[in-house]
């Protein structure tokens, strides 16, 4: 008896050991994780001379705030936001409603070929975008709509995230028949049956896809960099990318982090106020073969 | 306002366009036969089709037919043969030391991505006090944009000032002069990447991990097997496919590396990512037939590795027999 006592406690002692541990290791990666984040918000608050100071400032005395509102009016950063914002709008909407109803269509129909037209569907996921970006950019180039927001958002329509019309479709798997069944003996159309019953049956994975297309869209550089010539239309992420300057150009460090902060903040306001929903749909993507 | 206007108008029109070849889509069908069934579920996933077909299935082999040639997006293309690849191979300064620097970002990058997550995801793992508070500042990484991440970074490495060259010469190091030297450009990379993996891969790690059977370990326990050798025999088997999917995913993510590449701006020297060189060659270039050729070298040596991946996976990942559920979703907040 005595000697099982001393084994649970010699376990217990190994157990604060290895915790303790744990804690160290967890508190310093996540002071790795934080000194960047902390880094970007004191250079913001920098003057011009302390951004070279060494050894480097931690907290600059005193705080520049005023360098948000230089940082803002040193471009056209109002109108790049509005640009940001309509492309956001116009993509997410276009995505959520036409990975809906495609992922309906994998989720609950069957027709020759479904499957195959799906492992297809998923592959496209692994396929790197650079194989179909020069054929692409000549489609829209023949069809005169370079320059314009058009290739940026047109093709959302076309249910184009694979891996959010995956996700879609095993949400619309675990809604039960009996719904769509009661639904038919109802009589109800196609279009009301999807709307009324359906849609509220996964609207957690509509709202955490909304955030991720949302982040997508709101965050893309590439896209913009090589469709829009016009200053008139640039997104925030190219604003900050020739806000940044020249090749050989020493960038004005304080105000480019003002607008990096600034163009940080939806995402992180859409991570600490729908942290679930974020992670949820993460989590899923790995989980899915 | 009016330059949204257009947009717009162009916007509200694809969707009743897509719904009129739909419903032919639908009728088509119905004429060949196909049961009311078979015939809706095609029209509902035909908007994705008929984006495949059009900006996917042949710009595919529109592309691999332009890298055969010489194409400016103005005039004709012409017909060069194995031209573009020759130079491409042969005679391109530009183009090996941009395989070099993709491939090792690549190989750098993905065990220590891989790895390094899955170690952080078994910490977070525990239920200690306080773990949801670790677990949402380790997620941020996952939702900055790779923008405002690239910037910080650009900072951090700064030559003169950075904080990295700091914390170096509290240890005697001397200023490095990270993206002016060709040797360091690299390691910056690969540095910044490692930042990058407490985010999503850990999450996903990590609910990997909550899915794991209990029994199992309690089973393991009563056999008297130590921590180490339970997650050898137990963990690494059960999360094996988890495992097998991340290294594809991150392999796949790290050759196409950009946005990061491009705001860092390193030296030249050090040679452009593949995906860089595409975009040079290709829209500041306007030689559209090589960049095309090196989109496809790009995707070929992806497609050989991820093959590659996947031959190697029956040696050491366990397929269970059932379908696993995703319960362990629930828990990883």
């Amino acid at each position: 008896m005595g000697n099982s006592i001393a084994v649970f406690q010699s376990k217990r002692k190994r157990r604060i050991l290895v915790d303790i541990i744990v804690y160290i290791v967890l508190v310093s990666i996540s002071v790795i994780v934080l000194i960047p984040l902390f880094w970007m918000i004191s250079t913001a608050l920098k003057s011009n001379a302390d951004i070279y100071a060494w050894p480097p400032e931690w907290i600059p005395r005193p705080a520049h705030w005023e360098n948000f509102r230089n940082a803002w009016n040193a471009m056209p950063f109002n109108t790049y936001l509005l640009n940001s914002l309509f492309i956001v709008v116009l993509g997410v909407v276009a995505e959520i409603i036409s990975e809906t109803v495609v992922a309906y269509g994998f989720a609950r129909y069957n027709f020759p070929g479904k499957n195959i037209i799906f492992v297809i569907l998923l592959s496209t996921m692994m396929l790197p975008a650079h194989v179909t970006l020069i054929p692409t950019y000549i489609i829209w180039n023949r069809l005169g709509l370079l320059g314009e927001f058009d290739p940026l958002v047109l093709r959302a329509w076309t249910a184009w995230g694979p891996f959010y019309i995956f996700l879609m479709r095993q949400f619309f798997m675990g809604v039960p028949k009996e719904l769509d069944d009661a639904a038919d003996i109802d009589g109800a159309p196609l279009a009301q049956k999807f709307l009324k019953i359906m849609l509220p049956q996964i609207r957690p994975i509509i709202i955490a896809i909304s955030i991720f297309a949302f982040r997508g869209y709101f965050n893309e550089f590439q896209g913009p960099l090589i469709y829009l010539s016009d200053k008139q239309k640039y997104t925030m992420t190219l604003g900050m990318y020739f806000f940044m300057g020249g090749v050989n150009e020493a960038p004005k460090w304080n105000y480019l982090m003002v607008i990096a902060l600034i163009i940080t903040l939806p995402s992180l306001i859409l991570y600490f106020s729908a942290q679930k929903y974020f992670i949820e749909g993460i989590t899923f993507s790995g989980i899915k073969n | 306002m009016e330059r949204y206007l257009a947009t717009f108008g162009r916007w509200l029109l694809v969707p009743v366009c897509l719904f009129i070849l739909g419903l032919g889509l639908y009728y088509l069908m119905r004429i060949l036969r196909w049961d009311k069934q078979q015939a809706t579920g095609l029209a509902l996933i035909s908007p994705w089709l008929f984006g495949f077909i059009g900006f996917t299935a042949i710009p595919i082999f529109y592309s691999l037919y332009l890298s055969f040639t010489d194409f400016s997006l103005f005039g004709k293309e012409k017909w060069v043969g194995f031209g573009n690849y020759i130079k491409l191979f042969t005679n391109d300064i530009e183009f090996w030391p941009s395989v070099r620097i993709t491939l090792s970002y690549a190989v750098f990058t993905l065990p220590v991505g891989v790895f390094g997550s899955l170690l952080v995801a078994l910490l977070i793992n525990r239920e200690i006090r306080g773990i949801r508070i670790f677990r949402t500042i380790l997620y941020l990484t996952a939702i900055l944009p790779d923008t405002a991440v690239a910037i910080i970074w650009r900072q951090l490495f700064n030559g003169e000032s950075g904080l990295i060259n700091f914390f170096l010469s509290l240890f005697g190091v001397n200023k490095i002069d990270w993206f002016g030297n060709p040797k360091y450009v690299l390691p910056a990379f690969v540095i910044i990447s490692v930042w990058g993996i407490f985010g999503t891969n850990t999450i996903i790690f990590l609910a990997a991990l909550k899915d794991v059977s209990k029994a199992l370990y309690e089973a393991a326990e009563i056999d008297g097997a130590g921590g180490f050798k339970r997650f050898i025999h137990i963990t690494i088997p059960q999360i094996s496919s988890v495992i097998l999917v991340q290294v594809v995913m991150s392999l796949i993510g790290s050759m196409q590396m950009f946005t990061v590449a491009q705001f860092l701006r390193p030296t030249t020297q050090a040679g452009l990512f593949m995906n860089q060189l595409v975009y040079t060659r290709g829209f500041t270039q306007l030689h559209m037939g090589e960049a095309s050729a090196i989109a496809w070298v790009l995707f070929v040596i992806i497609l050989v590795l991820t093959l590659l991946v996947f031959r190697t996976s029956p040696a050491w990942v366990h397929y269970e027999t059932e379908v696993k559920d995703v319960k362990g979703i629930k828990n990883v907040r």
